[in-house]
């Protein structure tokens, strides 16, 4: 009876171990499934991130995790904080230049000093805003600071350009660069008639700066893509 | 039954007494469920299995638990062993079962100094991101245990089961204490607790959790007897509530563009979803449990063919390890920002 007993346990149990079997077999090809589905799915993160960042109005290449992300608007407002001054300056600089160039050599070459200041202030303004690694890890010790004490506000001093307008960026910081020296040197003229002699060089140096400033806000000012 | 002690005691034979922190002893019939018999040369019947089976004479029965402790694993007898460390002799498993026990301190670490300082608003912001994490991940690594005995026969760290319920329990029940006293929901500590249906799931949850914390010692097995395994299945009613407190918490969708769960701040969603982990987590929980599946495996093992479990096991077990990486990665930020008093908010 026993013996019974022990045959038909064993085939009751042969028959769950089978059952156990098919449903492991399901259970592991539905995770294989799921697991490949995932690794898939892992491999657009990049792209579902920039679109996340973007979505959020923050710059994704400027976007830090876990600390406030710095948006469009925050860039161009800190761009127009460097360049909007210094253009009041120059057009002043240049009025006064202007009204001595004829009749006052002292008062036009310290037009044209004070001009090669605003130059000059300006590039290095401009260069503190440049995707450098300098200044990336100066924005991202700025902006972890500012986190730390509760401030959900990026610091201006931690707004960068994007790499995209750095390029632009560099252009304009060495059309104005080239324009300073060129000021510098017609600063330094002992006659009108010398000072004088600069104007058309000045002004194509000029008008290349003004080129480039217009490309850098054209860079600035426009819509933010993921790439 | 009568022994020489209680000739007349309605309860079983007590077991060997055990050290606090675990018996040494592997006592089967006293866990809910018993992986060791996998590794049997005889099957052993499952829970529910229906014919009964004529009982063995309790000689038979003796030797066979004789036998089973007599079939050690290779690993067991090596954990077994001492090794100098200073100047005393400790056992290589004692300071394994310490590096693979850690871990289940760290949500209450992290969250210690906002408790200390009482600063309600990291308590408030992060309390379930930190401890309500770690009791999820508490829970998966003491389900772990019996599944991982089964796979490879080895039961030197069986102890780290007792352990990771209990700071599960200490975790959940500091997550509900948090919720109750920091939740923005109106009515009190009762209503803040249970005045929202997922958090009347954690509050059940919690609730279940103290007889099993007050009963997960070896005085308890001895006097609760045969009734100690019943009533340590409720950490299966545990584990459901726990998914609907998710699904309700959760929904059963992801984000997508700005709404929604998974908080796709890395481009994640689905990788983020709580239930999606838990599911992803439990599959290979639940699977190893079925009574079936241990037959199966138990046979397999008997043929020696190890290897086609472990291949077959492996998608089940990978889904496992691709939902815990996420679930330890929420704990791991979040639990910094904890510990550091500066709650990111989802």
């Amino acid at each position: 009876m026993s013996a019974m007993y022990d045959e038909t346990y064993a085939e009751d149990g042969d028959v769950q171990a089978r059952i156990g079997g098919f449903l492991l077999m399901a259970i592991a090809i539905l995770a294989g499934i799921l697991v490949i589905a995932g690794l898939i799915y892992a491999m657009g993160t990049g792209a579902r991130h920039r679109a996340a960042v973007l979505a959020g109005g923050c710059e994704p290449s400027l976007f830090i995790s876990g600390l406030p992300c710095t948006t469009q608007q925050m860039v161009i407002s800190q761009y127009e904080g460097i360049v909007n001054p210094a253009i009041r300056q120059l057009t002043a600089d240049t009025a006064a230049y202007r009204a001595n160039e004829g009749r006052h050599l002292v008062a036009a070459e310290a037009a044209l000093t004070a001009e090669v200041a605003t130059e000059q202030a300006l590039d290095n303004s401009l260069a503190a805003m440049t995707f450098t690694p300098q200044n990336r890890a100066r924005a991202l010790a700025l902006n972890t600071n500012a986190s730390a004490t509760g401030n959900q506000n990026v610091p201006p001093a931690a707004i960068t350009f994007t790499p995209q307008m750095t390029v632009v960026a560099d252009a304009l910081i060495q059309a104005n660069q080239a324009l300073a020296n060129l000021t510098a040197e017609q600063a330094r003229s002992s006659s009108l008639t010398e000072l004088r002699s600069f104007n058309p060089r000045a002004e194509a140096a000029g008008a290349a700066v003004q080129t480039e400033m217009k490309l850098l806000h054209e860079a600035v000012t426009a819509p933010l893509t993921a790439g | 039954m009568a022994t020489t002690r209680e000739p007349y005691s309605r309860y079983p034979p007590a077991p060997p007494a055990a050290p606090y922190g675990g018996p040494d002893i592997y006592q089967p019939d006293l866990y809910p469920d018993d992986a060791a018999g996998t590794w049997d040369e005889e099957e052993q019947p499952a829970d529910d299995y229906e014919p009964q089976r004529p009982q063995p004479p309790r000689r038979a029965a003796k030797s066979r638990v004789e036998e089973r402790r007599a079939d050690r694993s290779r690993v067991d007898e090596w954990m077994d062993k001492d090794f100098k460390f200073g100047g005393s002799r400790i056992k290589r498993k004692a300071v394994a079962l310490i590096l693979l026990g850690a871990p289940a301190v760290v949500p209450l670490f992290l969250m210690a100094p906002a408790f200390f300082t009482t600063n309600f608003n990291t308590v408030s912001v992060s309390v379930d991101d930190t401890l309500g994490t770690g009791a999820e991940l508490c829970l998966f690594l003491c389900l772990l245990v019996s599944p991982m005995v089964t796979l490879t026969g080895q039961r030197w760290f069986f102890g780290l089961r007792r352990w990771y319920g209990i700071m599960m329990a200490f975790t959940a029940l500091g997550d509900g204490f948090a919720a109750g006293f920091t939740d923005t929901f109106a009515n009190g500590f009762f209503g803040r607790l249970g005045g929202h249906v997922f958090e009347l799931m954690g509050f059940m949850m919690m609730m279940l959790l103290v007889p099993l914390l007050i009963t997960g010692n070896p005085w308890a097995q001895r006097k609760l007897g045969r009734y100690w395994k019943t009533l340590h299945r409720l950490i299966y009613v545990i584990w459901g509530l726990l998914f609907f407190h998710l699904i309700l918490l959760e929904g059963a969708g992801f984000e997508r563009g700005s709404n929604g769960s998974g908080f796709a701040g890395d481009g994640d969603p689905i990788f983020h979803q709580r239930l999606y982990q838990y599911s992803a987590c439990s599959l290979f929980l639940l699977t190893l449990r079925l009574p079936p599946v241990k037959r199966w495996i138990a046979a397999r093992q008997s043929e020696g063919r190890n290897w086609l479990v472990w291949v077959t096991i492996a998608p089940i077990f990978a889904l496992f390890i691709f939902g815990m990486i996420f679930i330890v990665n929420e704990e791991i930020f979040k639990g910094i920002d904890s510990f550091r008093e500066t709650p990111a908010a989802e």
